[in-house]
């Protein structure tokens, strides 16, 4: 269907567009809102339209689909290389979806409100670009190209100590992207000798990079994995995630967590093990500790909060080191679920911070203690709360359990009776989102909090719920739909072949 | 045989402009009448080096062995370079300086520190490069000095003037150093003639390079050579603090090029370490110091200083790839650095003080002019896919690609201490932009910034975007002019 169109590049040209749009004419926030609407409306379309036409039944030895390959700095061996596999276009899908969300989401945001959705626009531009990208330098570009958008929605309209979270959020990614771009250069200098000319393409690194030196190999390795860890975030990199989180204005958290996060994980497996399945095996215990520790450590950190925005923060560490668990065991049905739960978490974790983002609205606090028997007043934002609590902690027929499942099985398959130590998280988890629920929601009405003109969710607020709870629900059923697209992908990541 | 002056013309262009505004002045009694003129000899000349670009470079001037001034990619370049620099800084100081006495001389003495700086540019000979670099700090000695009654500036001006004569002259010793071991003066006879000597290094060559790395460090602010530029920048009349910045201290890199990679490269394993040495600490003490300013001058000046540590990484690789790195960063600077000042100085002009605090809510009150100043920050501290971003990449990935050679793996450490650098400097950058769009000014009243300074802010967010978007051209001239200089 696209033969002659260039989609991929429809897809950031569309928010880039929408940006300058929206932020020339967008005096009117109400038509700012509109322009935002539109404009990353189309890009959900086109989106969709790329992973409904993404081919299933492509033979296994084609790589990417609706690749684009233009030279940009010749001199350096610099391309404009798109292209997708069953993983990005997920998380292409997964990038428009929660953009167009999160604008829904922020129709009552009433200052600056261009700006905002402008950068709403340039971050879906960002993190487009990240997972589309095949070159390493524009996937660099695109990486930093995030962090401007991200760091102004935390410093502008984040809560009182946005000055503070929103710096430690610029300076510690960038530190690690700054480590990771070091790696780059040490790969590309490294290649372009075996390759006989200099380039940054992925693909190309990939086929020569088991000739590289054994050390060389393990320090490339280690250089990105580090950028990567540090914005998934695994413990003990994982500081600049809560304070940014609870700092950051609700949609802000959910690009946030859902999207650049995925960022990290994402590079892991399209950079570090395709480049180097088998540096990958040979520290393929050290990863699943990374990801087991964090697991624990986040879930614990959880059962200690009494912010719901900071718990959920939390939790978002213990469920990427699930991610990072399922990729450590290096077999397909591993790192699958991997993606999955990358999905999943996106899905899960727009819930989860949206409705956190409605208690502040509306009870004005989102401290647990001074929260209590809200259910029966605020009921839609209540159960929508319950049911993201439900998808997080992995409950069968929603979207979590599938991931989850499906890493431990895989963790089993490899690892054998170990797999009880990252277990033990999934219990844990489950008790402090009930204690949680039970303690905010349920109970005894409170007398902490005014209660009298408390209004439940408004239509902006319900309609993005719906369509997450909608998909939820639907790939919690039927998880074929995006195991099918993930899974031919899988053997090529695992042997580093292009 | 006549002499083909053609090579001096563009330099020649410049100095009769300047000659001729003071009698622009006397008829016309206006700044900007002056400015325009300025505007059109600067443009004239820039036309003429661009003809030259496209129709082939005129002969060498000065004797068929012993060339004194040419005219190639290098110079052209450059000349470039220092003309724009030139041009926002008339556009700049028009309305900036309008209420001053003494303008037409004002603007000839930036004409003429452009023309000598394009001398050194073109300068194949140590004492061409000598009287290039003379014309150019005598010309800004007196710029800086243009506010004779504001006590700042007076002390700025003395400052200067001592320690850019006290540079002027160990270079000229250094140079007569050379001249003594090696007799001759030209930059590659100099070289040749020190390729030639027996092994071991003489110890007045030894001399020699102390007394360049310490003349020229000064016009670069290197450290330990960097203390008077905080100083100077800050009581200097700010557009002119720009072209110090953005234009003198590239004079001096071109300056380090033209001696150390051309007339010095047979020593090269010899001061290889001592630059590599120099660039990190100019680099981490300008990134240090400038994270605790509070004076918005004097943080452009500390984060230039540290600028000029990443350009001096060129010099300590020394390999062409590394000086393409070098001349690509000296132009994005120049842009970036330059377009820096110019706000400052428009924003002082209606006003606005000089303490960084005084940008908080800067963003209302003059949104585009904020923008602007954000895309410049992040430039400089190499957020792509702005012009920053490139020069830091070339440049440090030339250290890293040096490093591939056995016994120079050390070169590694200057791409690292960049980078760490680079992160450092996010800080102090960012601290600004914070303070435009986030926090809340005194005053929410909007600022009107005259036409002539939009125009020349203008020319470089375009310049520091569009060399961004399309780096391909300019690398690809960096890497003819750095040729230039690597004679094969």
């Amino acid at each position: 269907m696209f033969e002659n169109i260039p989609i991929l590049s429809l897809l950031l040209i569309v928010p880039f567009v929408g940006a300058l749009v929206t932020i020339g004419l967008g005096k009117n926030p109400k038509v700012a809102k509109y322009l935002a609407l539109v404009f990353s409306g189309i890009t959900l379309v086109l989106a969709t339209l790329v992973t409904m036409n993404f081919s299933l039944s492509a033979p296994l030895g084609t790589s990417f689909q609706f690749e684009e390959n233009y030279e940009w700095v010749s001199q350096l061996g610099i391309s404009y290389h798109l292209g997708v596999d069953g993983i990005s276009i997920l998380m292409v899908f997964l990038s428009a979806l929660l953009v167009f969300l999160a604008v829904i989401f922020s129709w009552d945001v009433e200052e600056k409100t261009r700006s905002y959705m402008g950068l709403m626009l340039l971050l879906d531009l960002g993190v487009l670009g990240v997972f589309m990208s095949l070159d390493y330098f524009l996937f660099y570009i695109f990486w930093e190209v995030v962090l401007i958008p991200m760091y102004f929605l935390i410093a502008i309209w984040g809560g009182p100590n946005r000055a503070y979270a929103s710096i430690k959020f610029f300076i510690y990614t960038h530190v690690a992207s700054l480590v990771m771009l070091l790696g780059i250069f040490a790969l590309y200098f490294t290649a372009s000798p075996l390759l006989g000319h200099p380039s940054f393409d992925m693909g190309q690194i990939a086929t020569v990079s088991g000739d590289m030196g054994h050390a060389i190999q393990v320090i490339i390795y280690a250089a990105l994995f580090f950028g990567f860890i540090v914005k998934m975030p695994m413990v003990p990199f994982h500081t600049w995630l809560p304070d940014a989180h609870v700092q950051a204005p609700t949609a802000g958290s959910v690009l946030l967590a859902g999207l650049l996060l995925k960022m990290g994980s994402y590079g892991i497996i399209r950079i570090c093990v395709w480049t180097f399945p088998n540096i990958t095996m040979e520290g393929q215990v050290l990863i699943a500790a990374i990801g087991v520790v964090s697991m624990i450590y986040g879930a614990f950190a959880c059962l200690a909060q009494t912010d719901l925005k900071k718990m959920v923060a939390y939790s978002s560490i213990s469920h990427m080191g699930i991610v990072l668990l399922g990729i450590a065991t290096m077999t397909d049905l591993g790192m699958a679920a991997a993606v999955f739960q990358m999905f999943a978490h996106g899905l899960i974790t727009a819930v989860l911070f949206m409705t956190c983002g409605m208690f502040q609205h509306k009870a004005g606090t989102r401290e647990i203690p001074l929260l209590g028997g809200l259910a029966p007043k605020i009921p839609i934002v209540s159960t929508v709360m319950m049911m993201g609590f439900m998808a997080s902690l992995g409950l069968p027929g929603l979207v979590g359990f599938m991931a989850e499942f499906s890493v431990l099985t895989a963790t089993y398959d490899w690892a054998g009776l170990w797999v009880m130590i990252p277990i033990a998280s999934v219990a844990l988890t489950a008790a402090y989102y009930l204690w949680a629920m039970q303690r905010s929601i349920f109970g005894n009405l409170t007398t902490k909090i005014d209660t009298e003109h408390i209004h439940d969710a408004y239509w902006f607020e319900t309609v993005p719920l719906a369509v997450l709870i909608g998909l939820i629900a639907l790939f919690g059923i039927y998880p074929r739909l995006i195991m099918d697209i993930i899974v031919p992908s899988i053997p090529r990541i695992l042997t580093g072949v292009i | 045989m006549a002499l083909d002056y053609s090579a001096l013309y563009p330099v020649l262009i410049m100095v009769a402009f300047a000659a001729a505004l003071p009698a622009v002045h006397l008829v016309a009694k206006s700044s900007r009448a002056v400015a325009g003129v300025s505007v059109v000899g600067i443009l004239a000349s820039m036309g003429l080096v661009l003809y030259y670009m496209m129709n082939g470079y005129p002969v060498p001037m000065g004797g068929p062995n012993t060339p004194l001034l040419q005219f190639d990619v290098f110079a052209a370049l450059f000349a470039l370079v220092f003309q724009s620099v030139a041009l926002i800084t008339v556009l700049t100081s028009a309305r900036y300086i309008e209420k001053d006495r003494h303008q037409a001389e004002y603007f000839a003495l930036i004409m003429l520190a452009t023309a000598g700086m394009m001398l050194t540019a073109m300068a194949v000979d140590l004492i061409t490069l000598y009287v290039g670099l003379e014309v150019a700090s005598i010309s800004t000695f007196a710029l800086v000095a243009f506010r004779k009654k504001d006590k700042r500036g007076a002390e700025a001006s003395v400052k200067y003037l001592v320690i850019g004569g006290l540079s002027s002259a160990l270079s000229l010793y250094g140079i007569s150093l050379l001249y003594g071991i090696t007799g001759t003066t030209n930059l590659a006879g100099v070289n040749a003639a020190l390729a030639a000597m027996p092994s071991g290094l003489d110890p007045a060559a030894w001399m020699a390079i102390a007394l360049l790395v310490a003349g020229f460090g000064f016009k670069v602010a290197i450290v330990p050579f960097h203390m008077w530029a905080p100083d100077v920048y800050e009581g200097a009349p700010t557009p002119i603090s720009g072209l110090l910045a953005a234009g003198s201290k590239k004079m001096g890199m071109v300056l380090m090029f033209k001696v150390f990679i051309v007339a010095l490269i047979a020593l090269k394993a010899d001061w290889q370490v001592l630059a590599g040495v120099l660039a990190i600490l100019t680099m981490t003490i300008g990134n240090v110091v400038a994270l605790q300013q509070t004076n918005i001058k004097r943080m452009l000046a500390y984060s230039s200083i540290g600028q000029a540590g990443y350009m001096i990484i060129a010099i300590a690789v020394a390999t062409q790839f590394a000086v393409e790195g070098g001349i690509f960063h000296i132009i994005t600077h120049a842009f970036m650095k330059g377009g820096a000042f110019m706000i400052v100085a428009a924003l002082s002009y209606v006003a606005l003080g000089e303490n960084i605090s005084d940008y908080k809510g800067l963003a209302r009150r003059a949104p585009l002019i904020a923008l602007s100043m954000a895309i410049f920050l992040f430039a400089l501290a190499g957020i792509p896919p702005l012009s920053g971003f490139w020069s830091k990449v070339i440049l440090f990935s030339s250290a890293i690609d040096a490093a591939q050679v056995a016994g120079q793996q050390w070169m590694m450490w200057l791409a690292v201490a960049g980078i760490l650098n680079s992160a450092l400097s996010l800080y102090y950058y960012v601290r600004v932009i914070k303070y435009m769009f986030v926090d809340e000014g005194v005053s929410t009243e909007k600022l009107k910034i005259p036409m002539s300074m939009s125009v020349a802010i203008a020319i470089c967010v375009i310049a520091t975007i569009a060399i961004g978007l399309w780096p391909n051209p300019v690398i690809d001239i960096c890497s003819q002019a750095a040729r230039t200089l690597f004679p094969i």
